[in-house]
């Protein structure tokens, strides 16, 4: 019995050493993280003062791009939606809807607005995919096409896109995303400046809920008014302003959100397109053009930018949530298990070195070792392994620290682009900001480990996170 | 003294406090920060109510220019000159307001602020607009920064102001690259003749030097922005040892001359519009240049040449080993005065590459009447599957099949007919049936039914079924009936 007693206190204290060192270092990363993005953000702000998007819009070296968009029963958005993106402010532009098998009037929709007509096209399937059903055209709109498929999914509607696409570089947009009018030149400006080879190009995407739309424009910037909503305004500028700027400056850029991100189709082409294996295809093309960048020897860049904005509606409600955070955190894992000859590869630079470890250790394990830690702890407590101050000490700082970090996001938001105009939006941005931690973080850990175990259990199903229609 | 485990409490308790404060203080910089810009925009909103009409009165020269200069120096306070930087520079100006904006930027003492400011100079007023701008101490040590030097290079390039050219050509050195793209930006906009030299020479050192940190397109960009009659600059670069500089400075000419082209109706290139140097070099040197991609790119400049010597040199770019330049001697050739060469056009038809055969294509139907009838006419000569899918492909996308239709409606044997034959055997009929069925032409249909009703194509099939169930005339209804009743042609078979 003695025994038993001395492994479980030994297991215990293990524990206890595995929950302080992920506390240090997830919390350690992510100042870090926000220090780096306070200066880069900020910086990057100043500097839209003299960058201006005339030279990108007049230039005849500016590259021509496709926007895709992979539609499945968007009845409801979808004709507003190319709408608004054929209104985009790009020189040479191109759209490609991609409806893939819908079963509502979606195509119909399509068909009848843009006054489409079907014809026998050339198609150059360099990606394999599911197979095409038609192509439509108004010979008015030319840079408008169609392409009705059978179902094969978000990244086979992808791979058709670029199969179709004719321009050296892609935009994937999600159908009920907004983009703002010069939301893709912006994006394509850390391409056409960079004197690297830049392959990928990702931008900000806010939160619509709350905001005012009129003909596809968000006119009115607000806060959501669920509580569910509003906390995730809080995260979305966390993950983006700082996750995702502090990597970026790092160079260690693993995820580019797939709702809105640019692409050179070439590449995109070599390193195999868009894989059907995870549930997540936009993460899983990063880390696959990292790998075969590797393996060819091609110096490639991959950038984030805060100033291009995408605006996406987020669930309203916690099913909804529940669902999207399943999908990513397995989609996370899936990512991350099929590349795992880059954790601690050297010759991956950062990205093996620092992003990978970081996204394995803290974004994938760690909801799992944070959310036993809401049961082990107390459980050393009851055994009397650890003093209940201190253990009061532990939970107030784990719960200050996260507030700590996403008021400091929401400052840096008000340091750089205030897209909340009113004073009120900011108070309550704040307070959310100090609240997230207490209720929701636990709510959405639940949510991670169901898609740790989702992935562990062989789980390939992507859960359709429906909307309560705020666009566009 | 030794860390002990008693410490632990302190030391997470001091953590705890020390975060505690952290989070404070960020709420207040937050609160404080939104304060401050607040007050910021009520002064430029205050100042652009009562002095923006005043600058778009000078700009379009509603009131007198020195009137407006005497009201608009009334602008007070520590923050005077951003603020006029601001009321000034707010909207671009269009290419006639340029002028007075640059004097009135000069006589309210801008333009030497940013001179100043580009050299890293600063004057009294500046130190106190540094410290009078909200942003404060993070501000201060930015006017110090790249920031100041790029704002003040864009600003001179958006008011033109040509005497400071060389400064910008020196900002080209600038340590920091947001600073010497911008300087490129603002050469480009001052279009000083004699800064195009620096600038091609820049392009130069960007091609040897990868490690470079401006990017070639920010300094082929501001190149291709310069008037016709600078191309000459870039004869040494077209003479240049390195490949890559010759296919820039040549890609660069080609820039040019097609937004000349855009502009000018029916424009050519003569020796004196272009210099019979550059003509020489084109016609001479770069069309047989032993990199591929400078051939490619001389063939849409030579297509303009007003030289007996250009057409004969297009065809042999039409024949190059390489698919892309051929492919850009097919894109040259796509112009109306270059109906002769057709059948020249129309042979890359064939070609190994399906982007020069798409292009050839688009290029016969840039020739109109005779260019599709070359289409038509090798759509049913042609053995090769590929171009005839080409042709089709091209004909759906310029929207030709309606007038296919209406054609072979009005004739009684003809080609029309024959391509219809053709589509159909291709299969090409979504769209045939979709001019069909929105033709309100009843001969034409009735025709078609009695010609090709019992074709085995699915979509003329269901077209023959909705005209029996659908069609507003009864006789074509009937007609469309009895085809449906007779086994097809595939089930005959």
């Amino acid at each position: 019995m003695e025994e038993w007693r001395q492994i479980f206190y030994h297991a215990m204290n293990m524990f206890n050493v595995l929950i302080v060192s992920y506390f240090f270092v997830a919390n350690g990363t992510y100042s870090l993280l926000m220090i780096i993005s306070l200066v880069s953000v900020w910086l990057h702000n100043r500097r839209l003062g003299y960058l201006s998007l005339d030279e990108l819009r007049e230039s005849p070296v500016t590259p021509p791009a496709t926007i895709l968009i992979p539609a499945w029963n968007e009845q409801d958005v979808i004709v507003e939606s190319v709408r608004s993106i054929l209104r985009t402010d790009y020189p040479n532009l191109e759209v490609v809807v991609i409806d893939d098998g819908s079963t509502d009037e979606s195509l119909k929709r399509l068909i009848n607005s843009f006054r489409l007509i079907k014809m026998d096209l050339i198609y150059r399937p360099r990606l394999a995919t599911k197979a095409i059903r038609g192509i439509y055209v108004n010979p008015r709109i030319p840079n408008l096409l169609v392409v009705s498929k059978d179902n094969g999914g978000k990244p086979d509607a992808l791979n058709v896109g670029i199969n179709i696409c004719r321009t050296p570089y892609f935009c994937t947009l999600d159908a009920d995303c907004i983009l703002e009018r010069d939301a893709l030149l912006r994006l394509m400006r850390p391409i056409v400046k960079a004197p690297q080879n830049t392959v990928a190009s990702g931008g900000i995407v806010r939160i619509l809920n709350g905001c005012e739309v009129k003909d596809g424009k968000v006119v009115k910037v607000g806060m959501p008014k669920g509580v569910v909503e509003r906390f995730q305004v809080v995260e979305y500028l966390r993950s983006f302003l700082f996750g995702r700027t502090g990597w970026d400056l790092l160079g260690g850029t693993l995820i580019v959100s797939g709702a809105f991100a640019v692409f050179h189709r070439e590449t995109v082409v070599e390193a195999g397109g868009f894989l059907h294996d995870t549930v997540t295809e936009d993460m899983d093309l990063i880390v696959q053009i990292h790998r075969w960048a590797m393996h060819h020897k091609r110096k490639i860049k991959m950038c984030f930018t805060s100033d291009p904005v995408c605006w996406t509606e987020c669930p309203a409600h916690i099913r909804m949530l529940g669902r999207q955070r399943r999908r990513w955190q397995m989609g996370l894992c899936q990512t991350l298990w099929k590349s795992s000859e880059m954790l601690f590869n050297s010759k991956y630079g950062v990205i093996g070195l620092l992003s990978f470890p970081f996204h394995l250790y803290v974004e994938a394990l760690g909801s799992v070792v944070e959310f036993l830690g809401y049961f082990m702890v107390p459980l050393a407590l009851i055994f009397g392994m650890v003093p209940v101050p201190l253990f009061i000490l532990f939970v107030v700082l784990s719960l200050v620290y996260g507030s700590f970090l996403s008021v400091g996001s929401v400052l840096l938001e008000e340091l750089t682009y205030r897209r909340y105009p009113s004073f009120r939006d900011l108070m309550i941005l704040l307070v959310y900001a100090v609240l997230e931690n207490i209720g929701y973080r636990q709510v959405v850990l639940y949510y991670r480990v169901q898609g740790v175990f989702k992935f562990v259990s062989g789980f390939r199903q992507w859960e359709k996170v429906t909307h309560v229609g705020a666009a566009p | 003294m030794p860390f002990l485990i008693e410490h632990i409490y302190e030391v997470v308790s001091a953590i705890v406090i020390v975060v505690l404060l952290g989070t404070g203080a960020l709420v207040i910089m937050t609160i404080a920060r939104r304060q401050r810009r607040q007050r910021y925009f009520r002064r430029l909103d205050d100042l652009r109510q009562r002095y923006g009409p005043i600058v778009s009165s000078i700009l379009t020269q509603k009131i007198e220019y020195e009137r407006g200069v005497v009201l608009l120096r009334g602008i007070t306070g520590m923050d005077r000159d951003h603020m006029l930087e601001q009321l000034c520079l707010e909207h671009k100006p269009t290419p006639d307001q340029v002028p007075t904006l640059r004097r009135l930027c000069e006589d309210l003492g801008l333009v030497k602020l940013w001179q100043a400011r580009l050299t890293g100079r600063l004057d009294v007023a500046s130190m106190r607009d540094a410290v009078a701008r909200p942003e404060g101490l993070i501000q201060r040590v930015g006017k110090l920064s790249f920031l100041m030097r790029a704002k003040a290079a864009d600003n001179l390039g958006t008011v033109q102001h040509r005497p400071s050219w060389r400064l910008l050509v020196k900002a080209l050195d600038d340590p920091h690259s947001d600073v010497q793209a911008v300087a490129v930006r603002a050469l480009a906009a001052i279009q000083e003749p004699e800064s195009f030299i620096p600038l091609v020479e820049r392009l130069r050192q960007v091609i040897m030097r990868p490690s470079s940190q401006l990017s070639l397109r920010t300094i082929k960009t501001a190149l291709v922005s310069f008037p016709l009659d600078q191309m000459t600059g870039l004869l040494p670069s077209l003479k240049d040892p390195h490949r890559r500089v010759r296919f820039l400075a040549t890609d660069i000419i080609r820039e040019v001359v097609e937004r000349q082209a855009a502009w000018e109706e029916d424009f050519v290139l003569d020796a004196k519009a272009f210099g019979s140097e550059l003509l020489e070099c084109f016609l001479e040197q770069l069309a047989f240049d032993e990199n591929p991609d400078v051939r490619a790119r001389s063939a849409p400049v030579i297509a303009f040449l007003a030289d007996p010597r250009a057409t004969p040199v297009l065809l042999t770019l039409l024949e190059d080993g390489q698919w892309f330049v051929r492919l850009h001697a097919v894109r040259a050739l796509a112009k109306r005065k270059f109906l002769s060469q057709a059948p020249q056009v129309a042979r890359r038809l064939t070609d190994s590459h399906w982007m020069v055969r798409e292009s050839a294509a688009r290029a016969l139907l840039v020739f109109g009447r005779v260019g599709s009838e070359q289409l038509a006419a090798h759509l049913l000569s042609t053995e090769d599957r590929y171009s005839r899918e080409q042709i089709a492909d091209e004909m759906q996308r310029a929207g030709l099949i309606p007038a296919l239709l209406a054609q072979y409606g009005a004739e009684r044997e003809g080609s029309g007919e024959r391509v219809i034959d053709m589509l159909i055997q291709m299969g090409k009929t979504s769209y045939l049936v979709w001019a069909l069925e929105t033709s309100p032409e009843l001969e034409l249909r009735k025709k078609f039914l009695i010609t090709y009703g019992q074709e085995p194509d699915p979509q003329i099939r269901s077209w023959v079924n909705r005209v029996a169930s659908q069609d507003v005339d009864p006789a074509l209804r009937t007609l469309a009936g009895e085809l449906i009743r007779i086994p097809n042609r595939q089930g005959e078979a």
